[in-house]
């Protein structure tokens, strides 16, 4: 075994012959380190007392600890190769920097522990010798360089290059400190020992310093030094680095820096329904029996509403993909999720007795802020647009926006106190199935001159086209209906619409909170489908592809459901749709995301493999593509109400289109092709930009329009 | 403050109207039916003046078959406390203004009232006689069209708005007496869900002619009804540019349309 003398004495110059007062000492001070760290979780306004009131949490929830394999899995992927971290690359690299690197000091002190205080005395013998010492030394320095790069690049950013969606609290500041000076006397502290042992001359580790190359390069402040200020500055680092230390793992427990327990947690406990945004689910039958609807207090929320709150960072990144916040509207996902906390904090200060006993506050003896309007503003809970950009930012796997619909629920069903302009908008769907409040009768109209066969004539076809609303009723989404039409003919494709025995699919009523309303739509569509036994559908809108897929499952109904883009892009591939025709005009074009293919349904290959198949003009993308994608801001029902707070989001989507230097918008959702179309119109583009469906596009592209 | 408020189940503003083989009839199949818009002006109103006035109750009185219990659910649902609903075949056969008021009359005799609502007419027969007549048997004042409704502190009076060609008249007029809401009087209220639930368990009482002791006959018949005639396509003009254009409206106004 070469080399027993490339190693290192543990303790060197801090604990010395006879009885090793340093050493036990630090143990004790580490010892009194996890016992404060514990009070921190049992203190008054502590994690564990949170808890207590999360257990009162009555509200319903999907099962969070089953599958326990997969979860461990996922969480521990997620955990270690930072996945969602990574998707801000400056802010990423910088905390998996200091994560790996922490896991590497930790690594190397448990090998000092483990050296020191089991093998050594047990055995009688050095581990951390010979190759493997090198390589511990070789990882130790790595990790602690990579914690000091890490921090550096968090410190800039906070004070240099400070983005103005970013939260800044003492706390933020005060961990990056910590860890800048645990980083650096830990590197000062090796310096000074090697500069007191391996570097001096005729030392038998003189030729393998550079595997300390941290420490190596910090003793260059220390050449020229004596031995004996040598060592009285590093017993002086040693206590101060131990302290230091300490204080930080105590500091966990009163900190953001508690995510370090808790956010691999929640990750654990992620939504594994295959429903992305996931809202409660509230069963028929509650409706004849409960006495109130969705949520006006907190303890109506489910547990895991309550620990999202706590496990939140702060970082902020729903913040900066929201489209309500970039357009200076007043909905910030964070504030919602951190004021649900103080929320929370301050209702647990009012429910805690003497002996920490916590128990629920009658809400007619509750005098605190309430949960809607004081808490949490109405405009807040209005300016969403259920795009879904801050579960898909959040790496902590909160669920934002579904705790707005919950408030929504309970202004909409129980106060029946919703933007004025939205009444109109649930009488459209109870009388007419649709919110425009357009006789029903005229639900087929759009297909009178075509030969679009319908089901109740046809008897059975593969496929159900749903139409929705939009194509079926809407002047401008009725020609992207008629495309597809010609389409599936043109293809040969066996399908059939229900007419005028379709309804509206619901989605923006359950957005808005009416979820009784939605139910009704939905339970009559369901019984209409069953009824043919409907077995695939194809939608023409994102929004009713989301519902009938997932939502309707809740009630009932099962079915493969496709949107058209899945179909075109299906039969262009198999030679069924032949793109003879290059369609003139287009020039630099780009496809929008839909919200609810993209986040919600991962559909965003399908609509650009569509587009580069038509051979016609130049696809390139805007800023915000695929999971960034800006929202055209007509979900969560925004579709039916006035914009008046803050700039409009159809703009500020055609600004980046335009900015894309983009000729021709592509969409693939009614929603966005109607709000897209009015943004070129109203920042007078017309002359320089158009939209359009996809669907018209692929009809003129295959020779049928 | 008790009120009443007569309603009537009409055919949903956007359902496609199609006539009985006789022509004189709208024919009811695949009719959506709602409650008349202005008596849901009626039904808030009294509610409303319920609300202010902290005590009283609110009846819905209709007449219609079966399906008007319906119209009755959604005006129980957004605040009126009971319901009587005439029900009889003798009204299916045929009925008019008239014969719908001696039955209304009747009904509303027999309960409390302050005030009594209608609407300023119903949706499909545009009649507007009802709440008149029914003033002038239950020997009421009636105040049609009415914007806006304050009542005196000793709830003898009200002062009432009421809309006229071009501007408004304020009327003073002792209680009780018959209101007709005009669109404006209010904004209707959307049934809250606990308030359809609740809707679902109010007291509905249902007559007939025999329990009223009136008889059915009308006054009036309807010999027939006829639809609008199909409206005409648009037509758009064609032409290379504006002068094209210009010259060929010309020549459709001229020659098509003979305008000029």
């Amino acid at each position: 075994m070469p080399g027993t003398e490339i190693t290192r004495e543990l303790y060197w110059n801090v604990v010395g012959t006879g009885f090793p007062v340093a050493r036990v000492l630090s143990y004790v001070l580490a010892f009194v380190a996890v016992v404060l760290f514990i009070r921190g979780l049992f203190r008054k306004g502590g994690l564990l007392e949170h808890i207590k009131m999360m257990k009162l949490a009555s509200g319903p929830d999907v099962p969070r600890v089953d599958n326990t394999g997969e979860r461990l899995k996922f969480a521990i992927t997620e955990v270690f190769t930072h996945r969602k971290i990574l998707r801000e690359p400056y802010q990423g690299v910088a905390h998996l920097f200091i994560f790996w690197g922490f896991i590497a000091l930790f690594f190397g002190t448990f090998m000092d522990f483990f050296q020191g205080d089991v093998i050594e005395p047990l055995f009688h013998t050095n581990i951390l010798q010979g190759g493997f010492y090198l390589g511990y030394s070789l990882i130790t320095d790595l990790g602690g360089i990579l914690v000091l790069i890490g921090v550096i690049m968090f410190l800039l950013r906070r004070y240099v290059n400070m983005p103005k969606w970013l939260d800044d609290k003492p706390e933020d500041k005060i961990i990056l400190w910590l860890i800048l000076v645990i980083a650096i006397t830990g590197f000062l502290l090796e310096a000074l020992r090697m500069q007191a042992t391996e570097l001096q001359p005729g030392n038998p580790m003189n030729q393998y310093v550079w595997y300390s190359f941290g420490g190596r390069l910090f003793a260059l402040l220390f050449s020229g030094l004596s031995i004996k200020t040598l060592k009285s500055t590093h017993l002086f680092m040693w206590w101060f680095h131990l302290f230091i230390v300490l204080g930080f793992i105590i500091y966990v427990a009163y900190s953001k820096l508690l995510h370090i327990f808790t956010l691999p947690a929640n990750i654990f406990m992620h939504n594994a329904t295959d429903n992305p945004a996931l809202l409660k689910a509230m069963p028929p039958e509650m409706f004849e029996t409960a006495e109130t609807f969705g949520i006006h207090q907190l303890e109506e929320y489910s547990w895991k509403d309550l620990f999202d709150t706590e496990v939140c960072i702060r970082c902020g990144r729903c913040v900066a993909v929201c489209p309500a916040f970039m357009t200076d509207k007043p909905l910030l996902p964070r504030d919602v999720i951190q004021n649900l906390r103080d929320h929370l904090e301050a209702k647990v200060r009012l429910a805690v007795d003497a002996s920490g006993k916590v128990s629920l506050i009658p809400e007619e003896d509750y005098k605190g802020p309430a949960l809607i309007g004081d808490v949490i503003d109405k405009d807040t809970i209005w300016a969403c647009t259920t795009c879904m950009a801050c579960i898909e930012a959040c790496p902590a796997h909160i669920s934002q926006f579904p705790k707005l619909i919950d408030l929504r629920r309970y202004l909409s069903m129980m106060e029946s106190d919703f933007p004025a302009e939205i009444q109109d908008v649930f009488k459209g769907m109870e009388n007419n199935s649709n919110p425009w409040n357009i006789g029903s009768h005229s639900r087929a109209d759009w297909a009178k001159d075509l030969d679009v066969p319908l089901l109740s004539k046809k008897g059975e076809a593969e496929y159900l086209f749903y139409v929705g609303c939009a194509g079926a009723l809407d002047d401008l989404n009725k020609k992207v209906a008629v495309a597809l039409a010609k389409i599936f003919n043109a293809a040969g494709l066996d399908y059939a619409i229900l007419g005028t025995e379709e309804g509206c699919c619901g989605d923006s009523a359950r957005k808005i909170g009416n979820e009784y309303l939605y139910q009704m739509l939905a339970t009559t569509n369901i019984e209409v489908f069953n009824g043919y036994k409907v077995k695939k559908i194809i939608t023409m809108c994102p929004h009713g592809y989301n519902t009938l897929k997932h939502d309707y499952k809740e009630l009932g109904g099962d079915y493969e459901v496709y949107h058209y883009t899945e179909i075109l892009a299906d039969l262009i591939k198999n030679g069924k749709l032949p793109l003879k025709n290059p369609v003139e005009g287009l020039g630099t074009m780009a496809y929008h995301d839909s919200c609810y293919l993209g986040r919600y349904n991962k559909i965003y290959d399908q609509p650009r493999n569509i587009l580069n198949a038509m051979n016609s003009g130049t696809l390139v993308e805007m800023k915000n593509h695929h999971e960034k994608s800006l929202c055209c801001g007509a979900g969560g029902g925004r579709m039916w109400m006035e914009e008046t707070l803050g700039t409009r989001i159809n703009q500020k989507r055609t600004e980046e289109a335009m900015d894309a230097g983009i000729k021709t918008v592509c969409t693939a959702c009614p929603f966005c092709y109607t709000m897209l179309s009015d943004g070129i119109k109203e920042l007078g583009k017309s002359e320089e930009m158009q939209a359009f469906d996809i669907a018209q596009l692929v009809a003129k592209a295959a020779g049928l329009a | 403050m008790n009120a009443v408020v007569c309603v009537k189940q009409v055919p949903d503003t956007e359902t496609l109207i199609k006539l009985n083989a006789e022509g004189t009839e709208i024919a009811t199949e695949g009719v959506k039916w709602i409650l008349n818009p202005y008596d849901e002006y009626a039904v808030e109103e009294a509610v409303q003046q319920k609300e202010k006035a902290g005590d009283g109750s609110v009846t819905l009185v209709t007449l219609g078959p079966d399906r008007a219990l319906e119209a009755l659910r959604s005006g129980l649902a957004v605040g009126a406390d009971t319901a009587v609903h005439i029900n009889d075949a003798a009204f299916a056969e045929k009925t008019d203004p008239y014969a719908t008021a001696v039955a209304l009359a009747a009904a509303v005799k027999e309960l409390e009232y302050d005030m009594i609502f209608c609407g300023k007419q119903a949706m499909e027969d545009d009649a507007g006689q009802v709440a008149s007549i029914l003033g002038e048997l239950l020997e009421l004042p009636v105040v049609t069209v009415v914007v806006k409704l304050e009542v005196s502190d000793d709830k003898k009076t009200a002062i009432v708005t009421r809309e006229i060609e071009g501007g408004h008249a304020v009327i003073e007029v002792p209680l009780p007496a018959v209101f007709t809401a005009q669109k404006g009087l209010n904004n209707p209220r959307y049934a809250s869900l606990p308030g359809i639930m609740k809707a679902k368990k109010k007291p509905v009482t249902v007559k007939t002619v025999a329990d009223l002791g009136v008889s059915a006959e009308p006054m009036t018949v309807v010999k027939s009804m006829s639809l609008p005639p199909d409206r005409q396509a648009g037509k758009m003009i064609e032409g290379d540019d504006a002068a094209a254009k210009a010259i060929a409206l010309a020549k459709a106004l001229h020659e098509e349309a003979k305008i000029i």
